[in-house]
């Protein structure tokens, strides 16, 4: 890991109407970091995620990516300047197949623009990668929630992201699922990707941080280390609840 | 997805080359080459508004485009004598003009509103037609000597070349990297974006191939119909005709419009001599039928009803 910034959130907010969905949020992320971030429900992360890739232009404040301002950049944009996301809910082209999903993010997703030949053969490794390599031909609908997921890992890759926003990948996966999807985000990290995620399940997100970023109420609570954020007490009470003193014995 | 075309589709694409070119012309008689330069037509009306609607995009106002073309070939021979090959491109070049204008306007927008903007479009130019007839020539429309001295297999020809540039823009879209642009904006417009593509962008190219297209289409119709009026057109009718054909023969395929338009065209001509506007009841009902039992069209099925049966045999196992 080295010191140089990539992300830089600063005074982030987000209304919808009268709603404030994310408010005054300030963060950095440094190259080659795994960062989580994590909130209860309707805390405001995927929020989060979609004023970074593009999907909402923000209310205010500013998103700098490498050094470049790409506040209230289109999806498209940011997706060219190195940002690869999954959603939340998979959402596959149902009429392509596995391989066609993927081969379409590499061939639009890359700056420069490489043939559609490289990009067949870029996915098909994409598909090795992410253990797609036998259904490369089948609809994503032939596939289970994990093989929807790793579609959407393969997707999110192929435009070969500086920042990788990962969206819930590891809900719904088994714990041997999860300790390869976990195993894959640390090669992706040895490879050089910095990867920014969204988890709700701890023991991922405890195992795999370098850091943590809480919100709740679309405010940013705490920041630091697993152990930091762990023991902070405006996290245990607002995002650990009742029982706080039992789940901070699990987390950690 | 294999890129290159099979050994047998090549065979059959080069008789199918000289049957056109060689033979067809010299046996059909007049009334049966004239049908079958109306089915080129279509065809290359089908084919054009297909490529936009694999971007997701409905035109109901492709008769603007064609008018646009029909208009403008016309009035250039009137004005300036242009010659009918060079009127008809400058029909397509000024349909592309118009749908990069209405494209940028419109196609940002989600949805519905596209295929609204796009009558609105068709309607108004037929409007503004009959307001200006010092210029357009109003009501009673604009009349051409006919094409080529009245030379119906020259004109064959000519329609035969449009619709095979058609066809082959179709190929190349379908194996190049457009095709995967239309393709995910047309099933998710919003994971498009977030992956690259700017749908705006790819929704007007496509949009602007179509108008192309039916530019040339209406071009060639004013000079070989030798007469137009604004309400023939610009009419609904020819917007209608343009996605019927290919919503019945199958979406989003090269050879869907094509079938579309000969069995439309054939039971369109049929009625047209026994029932008294059959062709427009026709065109309901086939809709109707399509929309509920067969949304892949006559394609989808022969891939999932009638080709399995052949293929019965070789598919166990």
């Amino acid at each position: 890991m080295n010191d140089k910034i990539l992300l830089s959130v600063n005074g982030l907010s987000k209304h919808f109407g009268g709603l404030a969905a994310v408010q005054n949020v300030s963060f950095s992320i440094r190259q080659g970091e795994i960062v989580s971030l994590i909130g209860p429900n309707g805390a405001g992360k995927t929020t989060v995620f979609n004023l970074l890739s593009g999907v909402f232009s923000p209310s205010a404040g500013t998103i700098n990516l490498d050094g470049e301002d790409i506040t209230g950049k289109r999806p498209f944009e940011v997706c060219q300047k190195g940002v690869g996301r999954t959603f939340q809910i998979m959402q596959p082209f149902p009429q392509m197949t596995v391989l066609e999903n993927i081969i379409t993010s590499s061939l639009f997703g890359r700056v420069p623009k490489i043939s559609l030949s490289q990009a067949e053969e870029e996915a098909v490794e994409l598909c090795k990668l992410v253990g797609l390599g036998d259904k490369q031909n089948t609809f994503p609908r032939n596939l289970t929630t994990p093989g929807q997921k790793r579609i959407e890992i393969a997707r999110a890759l192929a435009v070969k992201p500086k920042l990788l926003l990962l969206d819930e990948v590891m809900s719904g996966l088994t714990p041997t699922e999860t300790i390869e999807a976990i195993k894959l985000v640390r090669s992706l990290r040895d490879k050089g990707t910095t990867v920014f995620l969204i988890e709700h399940v701890m023991k991922v997100v405890m195992g795999i941080s370098d850091r943590v970023i809480v919100v709740h109420h679309g405010e940013k609570i705490a920041e630091g280390t697993c152990a930091e954020v762990a023991n902070d007490p405006k996290v245990i009470k607002a995002y650990l609840g009742e029982h706080a003193e039992d789940t901070k014995e699990s987390m950690c | 997805m294999n890129r290159l075309i099979s050994g047998k589709s090549f065979i059959v694409l080069i008789v199918l080359a000289v049957v056109l070119i060689f033979f067809y012309p010299r046996v059909m008689d007049s009334y049966f080459l004239h049908l079958t330069i109306a089915i080129f037509l279509a065809m290359i009306l089908a084919s054009s508004w297909d490529i936009l609607a694999r971007t997701g995009q409905v035109s109901v106002g492709q008769a603007g485009l064609f008018g646009i073309g029909a208009y403008a070939s016309a009035l250039l021979y009137q004005w300036i004598h242009l010659p009918p090959v060079l009127g008809i491109l400058a029909g397509g070049i000024l349909a592309v003009i118009l749908a990069v204008g209405i494209g940028y306007l419109t196609l940002r927008l989600r949805g519905i509103y596209f295929s609204i903007t796009t009558i609105a479009f068709a309607e108004a130019l037929a409007v503004i037609w009959l307001m200006i007839p010092d210029i357009t020539g109003g009501a009673m429309g604009v009349s051409t000597p006919p094409l080529f001295g009245g030379n119906r297999i020259l004109a064959y020809y000519l329609i035969l070349a449009i619709l095979a540039l058609v066809i082959m823009t179709v190929w190349l879209i379908e194996k190049s990297r457009l095709n995967f642009a239309f393709t995910a904006i047309r099933q998710n417009e919003d994971v498009a974006n977030v992956m690259g593509i700017n749908p705006t962008r790819y929704k007007v190219l496509a949009f602007m191939i179509s108008a192309f297209f039916t530019g040339l289409a209406g071009g060639f119709y004013s000079h070989y119909n030798t007469y137009i009026i604004p309400y023939e057109v610009f009419g609904l009718n020819v917007s209608i005709a343009c996605l019927v054909m290919p919503i019945f023969g199958g979406l989003y395929t090269i050879l869907g419009p094509v079938i579309g338009t000969i069995l439309v065209k054939v039971i369109e001509e049929f009625l047209r001599v026994t029932v008294p506007y059959g062709h427009q009841i026709a065109y309901g009902l086939i809709l109707v039928v399509v929309v509920l039992f067969m949304p892949d069209g006559l394609i989808g099925l022969w891939k999932k009803r009638i080709k399995p049966l052949f293929l019965k045999k070789s598919s166990v196992g």
